[in-house]
């Protein structure tokens, strides 16, 4: 896939075949690194894990290791994590609280700004001729918060963050993701990480739409061993999650953005007007206390005042991803708290999950420690849910490793002619569930990064 | 020092709880958990600094949850276990710390190497804080704290450690 032609024909989004060599091909990833890592927004964290100037979290932009760090004049700073003299990473830890950052290899040392302050026997060994200014640690040059979460583009041509989350996206992470109407989300400190096989794009377009596997195969242990419970009679230890098989209830997938420069927002099992999920939220809060009772009620009161103008009413989503690489999971219910994660490539056949926590930061702590229980429980490395999605990546890298297997499209055509469904007056385009329409939009937003001068 | 046998005993479970996960007889293995257990993996990373802790865990099991595991491993559609991993749990390191009152504190350190189908394999390695009590039927795991060597898991979590 050489030219921008082949890459076209194999990337035939809008019919819904796909060529799977855009998970094989080397040259092809190379590309990609340039192409779309090198100039996408991509978010690097939450304001909330560095509060405090000198607080920092490591993380990776593409391959690239950076440090989000908040410098002493409090400014969020994101700074690739290589020391300019000869190379060496300049900070081993996953996250802490310094003063700056020493090389260990010849002990150069900076300030949180990244600015170069000394190097050891500078005098002696440099006389005058060491430059300071010109030594920084490279600074991503465009860094920008959205309401906390962090984005940052090596791109010096990136167009705003505002134009990159268009209208109708900010609209669904303000609301929805971010939960800014309830009073926002409140971080649980670390990245639960594991490495897979399978490139980063294979668990993205999993996350941004794929609800047809969720009920139709892959997850069966998990609702095995959740009827078990039930139909013991016992209370169920686990998360459940909507139930597409009940009556009455309306389940659509979303897509947003994808226009111009905009970036795409796919969102899975978005419930609308779902009075059975909110039941089943009082029902757990009734257990709890009525702390839990009235922030439940509370809730869903607040997301009526927000609705009141919309012709229908979103309760909440399930699965998600911001393209290109951060997942969503559990948006749908106070007592689930919500996944972030960040898919990080790790060369063509393997990627990274990182995966970080937030619940309700309003909400009562009889909410919050249910919430962050069910994550952990439920689609994690260590859950009911995501060892059975590592399980199938493996098994496409297995076969889809021989470069016979690269050209034969692959079918990403459920509901092809019926990518708008539904509600109108809601921002984005709904689609029916289950559904492909978010995999077809993902790929025509990487193939627009990629087919880009 | 712990008295001779009761060192003997509590070695001789550990040992045979190994032997039951390798053997796959999960049932069996959640019978060496008291009713009260609780299972911990803690979040391992290199921190510097002050700075809060991880805000949870990994895996933090009661008994419901670990039945639930075991429902999900033995429902047949497991697809993380579809074909069974090939496991050996190789337990070493074992210290009885303190035994008083019919409860025992035990150190143990673990490796384990899962294999999945032809080509996919995990090692694990780790270290174990357990607290056993004795009852009726004999010592039973109330606590167990798993200390997993690693920052990054090098696969999903669907054995037990």
């Amino acid at each position: 896939m050489s030219s921008n032609q082949a890459l076209h024909e194999a990337v035939d989004w809008r019919n819904g075949r796909i060529a799977a060599g855009v998970n094989f091909d080397e040259q092809l990833y190379r590309t990609e690194r340039r192409k779309v890592f090198d100039r996408a927004w991509l978010v690097v964290g939450h304001e909330q894990m560095i509060p405090r100037p000198g607080d920092y979290v490591s993380n990776y932009m593409g391959e690239v290791p950076v440090i989000v760090v908040r410098d002493s004049g409090s400014q969020v700073r994101v700074l690739v994590n290589r020391c300019p003299h000869r190379g060496n990473q300049i900070c081993v830890h996953d996250r802490g609280k310094t003063k700056g950052f020493t090389c260990s290899y010849h002990g150069w040392s900076f300030s949180l700004d990244g600015t170069l302050v000394g190097a050891p026997m500078e005098k002696a060994l440099y006389g005058r001729e060491l430059d300071k200014a010109q030594w920084s640690v490279e600074r991503v040059k465009n860094v920008a918060s959205f309401h906390g979460l962090i984005f940052a583009s090596f791109d010096p041509d990136a167009p705003p963050l505002e134009q990159w989350l268009d209208e109708d996206t900010r609209w669904w992470l303000e609301n929805f993701v971010l939960a800014l109407p309830l009073g926002g989300l409140e971080v649980l400190h670390g990245f639960h990480r594991n490495s897979a096989k399978g490139n980063w794009k294979i668990v993205a377009e999993n996350f941004i739409g794929d609800n047809y596997h969720f009920f139709a195969a892959t997850h069966h242990s998990y609702f095995s061993a959740v009827s078990a419970f039930q139909n013991a009679g016992e209370l169920i230890p686990i998360v459940t999650y909507p139930d597409v098989a009940r009556a009455g209830v309306t389940l659509r997938e979303l897509s947003c953005g994808g226009n111009g420069r905009a970036t795409v927002l796919g969102l899975g099992l978005v419930s609308i007007e779902d009075d059975v999920l909110h039941e089943q939220d009082l029902a757990d809060a009734k257990r709890l206390g009525r702390e839990a009772v009235e922030w439940v009620e509370y809730r869903h009161r607040r997301l009526s005042e927000v609705l009141a103008d919309r012709p229908r009413k979103p309760f909440g989503f399930m699965n998600g991803l911001l393209f290109p690489n951060l997942g969503l999971m559990g948006n749908y219910s106070p007592m689930l708290g919500r996944h972030f994660h960040l898919f990080h490539p790790r060369g063509v056949l393997e990627h990274e999950s990182w995966q970080w926590t937030m619940v309700e930061k309003d909400a009562p702590q009889s909410v919050k420690d249910i919430a962050v229980q069910r994550v952990y429980q439920g689609q994690y490395m260590a859950g009911l849910l995501a060892p059975d999605d590592i399980e199938n990546f493996e098994r496409i890298v297995d076969a889809g490793r021989p470069e016979r297997s690269w050209s034969r499209p692959m079918n990403y055509g459920l509901q092809l002619d019926r990518e708008v469904e539904g509600e109108s007056g809601l921002p984005g385009r709904l689609g029916p569930n289950p559904n492909e329409m978010n995999q077809r939009q993902f790929y025509r937003c990487w193939l627009q990064m990629m087919e880009a001068a | 020092m712990t008295d001779w046998n009761t060192y003997r005993e509590i070695e001789d479970l550990l040992f045979r709880e190994a032997h039951l996960l390798d053997e796959r007889r999960f049932h069996e293995w959640l019978d060496l958990f008291a009713d009260d257990a609780i299972y911990i993996l803690p979040l391992r990373e290199n921190l510097q600094g002050d700075v809060p802790p991880a805000g949870h865990p990994v895996i933090k099991d009661d008994r419901d949850m670990l039945r639930a595991r075991v429902h999900a491993l033995h429902s047949g559609h497991s697809n993380a276990e579809a074909p069974p991993s090939m496991t050996c749990h190789m337990v070493a390191n074992v210290v009885v710390d303190e035994v008083s009152q019919g409860e025992a504190a035990v150190r143990s350190a673990f490796m384990i190497r899962q294999v999945r189908k032809q080509h996919d394999e995990a090692w694990w390695t780790g270290r174990r804080h357990d607290a056993l009590r004795l009852e009726s039927g004999g010592w039973k795991i109330f606590r167990r704290e798993v200390l997993l060597d690693g920052t990054i898991l090098p696969r999903g979590i669907h054995i037990f450690f």
